[in-house]
């Protein structure tokens, strides 16, 4: 700092400078406090200002994914409701075939039996048709149109592709957004591979054919077999669902790690600001009640 | 001998009125920042010869022998140092910041984000149409992000330029009135008011010439300047009452250069050299931008040509053009995003092509950044620039404001000495009124001897 004197233009220029200076600092406070952002521009704090573009850019992308998860794990929900009915349908054809295996029933009872399982096939290959919230069937995998094609004969078979679409989730998680037919229909009984739709309607087409009990009772450990399939599927939905809510539980904690870090990076802390603002403003005040007498001590008031 | 006396009486109180004036011009121009302080400096007079006088004891009075003026050429010289660095520190900064406004308020960032949020949603349900047309959308929301930020850059490389085009003609019109100056200079006499008056011209056409571009200054013992750019081995601009007019020449990416006498001449601080160096930045910054929307039509058309779109054909370009300035929309219509890998047949709802869309456009590492990691790179870089010369900025703004004040403190006008000197003049007025009061009472007292 140099001294300069009282009566010289130096004084006026230097002081209208400091003061400036102080009531710029004020102004700059004030706006952050006004809009709570420290940062108004990249180069106030370029660092800071990256970092914030990155974690908007991610809170971002991140709702997205909290979105998808949300979805995915709606479309678990229906399938496993979609599952439960297929394995309540097959129970109750397990009992037919149960019922059907008893020796004295007569053959027309058997033949009554035969036509209920051929009905029940066309309402399973229904519920495996389920479609999602936006109309895509839920275990076709990445095919559009139905899972199951039912043709003239009454016999299911799957249109849907082998693999199923997976959806990430941010952070690198991803999940399977359902199953595929085959993983909860297909299974092996005696040696062949069948599944649940075609087994139900082998024996129905038996029965109705006139078969005896002895074709039932063969068929029970079909069933069984069959059961234990879907029963594997519905686990699966249900380990995936919990996936999604463990993803989602940690959506959260980074959601909210991340906003606080936003706070922090490019936020105001208000308690702090109005302090400093204060701060600021008494040493204003100091120096224009100073500018202002010291400014008064010209020889010229004085000499008469 | 009385005679005598109310003759030294009379120069006396005249010296002292003159010095009253000066005073009082002083007073007057306190405020005048180009003024530099006055005083008169007095001689004394002797009288020489006389018949019946002798000589050893004859006084004349006293006179104005010439008017100082309070000059520091160290401290000018200073002054218009650290002026032309904060002048030139101004200068970049603020074409920096025009481009860093343009870029940030043309929002390709957000943008660009938007766009890869839009994909991410796709991916819930890739053959959804509303998610198709928001993810088009979203595309020429992010091409048309890009207009703005070029022509705000054009805008501004133009306003630099002509900006700088119109320093230069100051320039010389100030150096042809340094020459002007020095014409008078040597046609003056030493010691006058004149000459004091010309050297306060000289110093200001001086100081506003070094904010337009450095200048080093040489006095001659009439005090008239050599003007040089740069430094003491740069090219003379004026000497004597010889000027040597500054051109500039505009390079078709927009730089500046600066011709003296037909060599090429750098110009290193100033507004000029501000000017220079933010036009120069600008076309590295250009071809950042480039890089990016570049990168942006290269990761995406290449991601449409290697999956299928639900006609189960390879899409087309999302993008087209080759830089900031013609990027824009390809696309018609949402149904030709290309979200299923090859061989997945038609109406497929794989995502496999789009999450690999969307990993090519969030990378971040070299060589194959994407360009959201290039637009971020491009605004760091720039807002780093800003701050470090921002910091410098204020160095160079206080050590101008010092040897401003420096400077101002030792020529400028103080009004309290003023004031004393005013009382003081005032009393050696009166005192002199007196002489020639005792004066006449001897001349009367010698009258009435009987």
């Amino acid at each position: 700092m140099i001294s300069t004197g009282i009566g010289t233009a130096a004084f006026y220029t230097r002081s209208l400078r400091e003061m400036t200076d102080l009531r710029r600092s004020t102004e700059a406070l004030q706006t952050q406090l006004v809009t709570g952002e420290r940062l108004a521009r990249s180069s106030d704090d370029p660092v800071a200002a990256s970092r914030l573009r990155t974690l908007d850019r991610a809170d971002r992308l991140a709702q997205i994914d909290a979105a998808n998860a949300r979805r995915a794990s709606s479309d678990l929900s229906l399938a496993a409701s979609a599952l439960q009915n297929l394995a309540d349908d097959f129970t109750r054809a397990r009992e037919l075939a149960t019922w059907a295996a008893n020796d004295p029933l007569a053959p027309e009872q058997r033949e009554i039996i035969g036509r209920e399982l051929l009905s029940m096939v066309s309402s399973m290959v229904a519920t495996a048709n389920a479609t999602d919230s936006s109309g895509n069937a839920l275990f076709g995998g990445t095919a559009t149109g139905p899972a199951y094609i039912l043709d003239g004969a009454g016999n299911a078979s799957y249109a849907g592709t082998p693999q199923n679409e997976t959806l990430a989730l941010g952070d690198g998680q991803s999940v399977a957004r359902g199953i595929t037919g085959p993983q909860f229909a297909e299974f092996e009984h005696a040696g062949v591979a069948t599944d649940i739709f075609v087994h139900v309607k082998i024996l129905g087409d038996a029965l109705q054919g006139g078969a005896g009990g002895d074709i039932a009772r063969a068929a029970l450990a079909g069933f069984d077999e069959g059961m234990e399939s879907l029963t594997r599927a519905q686990t699966l939905t249900g380990t995936r669902l919990a996936w999604i809510e463990t993803v989602e539980a940690r959506q959260v904690i980074t959601s909210e790690s991340r906003a606080s870090e936003a706070a922090e990076t490019g936020g105001v802390d208000p308690a702090a600001a109005v302090v400093r603002l204060k701060a600021l403003l008494v040493v204003l005040e100091a120096s224009q009640i100073g500018f202002a007498r010291v400014g008064e001590t010209s020889l010229f008031n004085i000499i008469r | 001998m009385p005679t005598n006396l109310i003759l030294v009486g009379k120069s006396g109180a005249s010296a002292a009125r003159s010095s009253l004036e000066m005073t009082a011009q002083n007073i007057a121009n306190a405020d005048n920042q180009s003024y530099v302080r006055r005083t008169t400096a007095l001689a004394e007079v002797v009288s020489t010869g006389g018949i019946n006088l002798n000589s050893s004891t004859a006084l004349g009075g006293v006179r104005i022998d010439r008017i100082v003026r309070a000059d520091s050429h160290y401290l000018q010289a200073e002054v218009r140092r650290t002026a032309a660095a904060l002048t030139r520190s101004d200068a970049e900064i603020g074409g920096l910041l025009a481009v860093q406004d343009a870029i940030e308020q043309a929002g390709i960032y957000p943008a660009m984000a938007r766009f890869e949020a839009s994909l991410a949603q796709l991916a819930s349900d890739p053959l959804s149409p509303s998610l198709r047309t928001a993810v088009v959308e979203q595309a020429r929301t992010l091409a048309q992000s890009f207009g703005p930020a070029v022509q705000s850059m054009d805008g501004t490389r133009q306003y630099l330029q002509t900006s700088a085009s119109e320093r230069v003609s100051t320039f010389n019109n100030l150096a042809g009135e340094m020459a002007r100056t020095n014409l008078a200079l040597s046609r003056t006499t030493t010691g006058t008011t004149m000459q004091a008056a010309l050297f306060d011209q000289r110093d200001a056409l001086l100081s506003q010439m070094s904010e337009i571009a450095g200048i080093v200054v040489a006095h001659d013992p009439l005090g008239r300047a050599t003007v040089r750019i740069g430094d003491s081995a740069g090219p003379v601009i004026v000497t004597g009452r010889e000027t040597e007019p500054l051109s500039m020449a505009i390079a078709p990416d927009g730089t500046l250069s600066f011709l003296v006498a037909g060599g090429a001449t750098s110009i290193q601080s100033g507004a000029l050299a501000g000017e220079e160096r933010a036009l120069a930045r600008m076309v590295d910054l250009r071809s950042k931008l480039d890089d990016a929307a570049a990168s942006l039509v290269f990761v995406t058309n290449d991601a449409q040509a290697n999956g299928l779109t639900p006609a189960g054909i390879p899409g087309p370009a999302l993008f087209s053009g080759t830089g900031a300035r013609d990027i824009a929309l390809a696309l018609t219509d949402g149904a030709q995003l290309a979200t299923a890998p090859a061989g997945s047949g038609s109406n497929s709802r794989s995502i496999v092509n789009l999450e690999a869309l969307r990993s090519a456009l969030a990378s971040t590492t070299p060589p194959g950044s994407g360009p959201a990691s290039l637009m971020d790179g491009l605004l760091l870089d720039l807002s780093s620039n800003i701050a470090g010369r921002t910091i410098t900025r204020e160095a160079l703004r206080t050590l101008a404001d010092g040897a401003q004040s420096a400077l101002t403190a030792q020529t400028g006008v103080d009004l309290d000495t003023e004031a004393a000197n005013l009382v003081r003049f005032e009393q050696a007025f009166q005192a002199s009124g007196r002489v020639i009061q005792v004066a006449v009472d001897i001349f009367d007292t010698l009258l009435e001897i009987r």
